[in-house]
């Protein structure tokens, strides 16, 4: 019961992107074609799921155990970027189509805040091995629907008659905000912290 | 003392760890790339816009270095690039053939007949929903989706009308694709007779009385073209006339076949006598 509620907080009531504000880059990035916004929401669910995995091991067998959990930071940075880069010669082996419509977000999943703030919150919230991935997992869920949301909706943006001074970046972050207003609504359901 | 030793074992130990990983996936998952490929890619265009048929120039780079595709397969690149091109695979050049968008519409703004007020989003592809104002169904709407989309900068709005810009004019084909009414089209060209292009500006193939009612410089289907050049430059399909730009320029009476047409629907695209190279 309680990995299911992790899940859903994950997704959708504590939703990385929309609550807590995290992984702007890649939101307003790459999400101007659906297309690309699922290859990058597939790509971070994977290197998200993986990084909480990892992490959750390395926090716990080396910093706690051997007394030095200050760090914490600096191991999760080295952990992330070296599986976004194995990910990305995975990717690059297996798929070069999406390698290429990934682009340059790819190796920025690398510095992804979202990554990073979802490990620092793992350990924040004492989750326990299976609890941490299923965490890694939702916030990975999460940030593939935010971005698919994004994308649909700038698709149908696209036809629609924007004030000129708006165009852009500008309603791009006005729609972020509409979207992050709807999602408070799911606030309170679950609490968790 | 104790806890500085320990954090370096730790992080030393963790960056080691990772940095095997690393080396051997490397090892594994080496992607080969031929070095032609990337001086091939500095010498396309690069702008991926879909022309030769592959999703990107990358695409199209690792093809000709295969053998799959011809080294001026790039519709954008001219004959100095192809030939650049050859010079690295180390082949014999080709010709580039010169092919351009046409705009096969001449109604602009004074002589457009409206039907209707529209107001909504402006881009074609909103307006040709309801019909945008235009009388003619088959007529530029006139809201420049094809200058949106234009990734060469050759196409201006000109009275409400798209002027392709034939010097800049790649044939990439992005304003055929974009076009709800599809009027443009890409011809094929002799490079020669560029300056003297001339274009049916019409894509009606409704019959002359209808389309003498909605548009000035509608073709009406008299076929006076067809019988003044008898070598199958000019042609009816339907009630349209169309022009064979392989034969056009051989026919000598292509100049008066201008000036007869009654609705002045076939026209000279190139107004001021730019001259190609």
């Amino acid at each position: 019961m309680n990995i299911i509620l992790i899940f859903i907080a994950a997704t959708i009531v504590n939703n990385i992107v929309l609550t807590y504000f995290l992984g702007i880059c890649p939101f307003l990035g790459v999400s101007s074609k659906i297309e690309s916004a699922i290859g990058m929401g597939l790509a971070a669910t994977f290197v998200m799921t993986l990084a909480a995995t990892v992490t959750w091991l390395i926090y716990h067998y080396i910093l706690v155990r051997f007394n030095v959990p200050f760090l914490e930071y600096v191991s999760f940075i080295l952990v992330i970027a070296a599986l976004v880069q194995i990910v990305e010669m995975f990717i690059r082996k297996t798929s070069p189509e999406l390698y290429r419509a990934l682009g340059i977000y790819l190796p920025l999943i690398t510095t992804n805040c979202a990554i990073l703030g979802l490990t620092l919150f793992m350990v924040l919230r004492e989750y326990n091995f299976l609890e941490s991935v299923v965490f890694g997992f939702g916030s990975g869920v999460g940030f593939t629907l935010v971005l698919l949301i994004m994308a649909g909706i700038r698709e149908e943006l696209e036809f629609a008659d924007v004030p000129e001074a708006f165009k852009g970046a500008p309603i791009t972050l006005i729609i972020s905000g509409l979207l992050a207003l709807a999602f408070m609504g799911f606030s309170g359901i679950i609490s968790t912290s | 003392m104790n806890i500085i030793i320990i954090s370096t074992i730790a992080m030393g130990g963790l960056g080691l760890f990772f940095s095997v990983i690393l080396a051997i996936t490397n090892k594994k998952l080496y992607v080969k790339e031929d070095p032609k490929i990337e001086k091939l890619l500095e010498e396309l265009p690069g702008a991926n816009c879909g022309a030769c048929g592959n999703a990107s120039c990358h695409d199209l780079a690792q093809k000709i270095v295969k053998g799959e595709a011809e080294p001026n397969s790039c519709p954008v690149a001219d004959s100095e690039i192809s030939g650049k091109i050859a010079n690295i695979l180390g082949v014999e050049s080709k010709e580039v053939i010169t092919r351009v968008a046409i705009v096969h519409c001449g109604a602009d703004e004074i002589k457009r007949k409206k039907r209707a007020v529209y107001i909504g989003g402006e881009t074609c592809r909103v307006a040709d929903i309801v019909g945008g104002e235009i009388a003619c169904s088959y007529g530029c709407l006139g809201y420049g989706d094809c200058v949106d989309v234009c990734l060469f900068d050759a196409i201006e709005m000109i009275d409400g009308l798209p002027v392709v810009d034939l010097v800049k004019c790649t044939a990439c084909g992005q304003c055929v694709e974009v076009c709800s009414r599809n009027i443009i089209s890409l011809e094929t060209f002799d490079k020669k007779s560029l300056p003297a292009t001339i274009a049916i500006a019409c894509n009606n193939p409704d019959k002359g009385a209808v389309v003498r009612k909605i548009c000035e410089v509608g073709c009406i289907g008299c076929s006076l073209c067809e019988r003044n050049c008898e070598d199958g430059s000019f042609y009816m399909e339907g009630m349209l006339a169309l022009i064979d730009y392989s034969k056009v320029y051989n026919c000598e009476h292509w100049d008066l076949v201008i000036e007869k047409c009654p609705t002045n629907t076939i026209q000279r695209l190139a107004k001021e006598s730019k001259v190609l190279v």
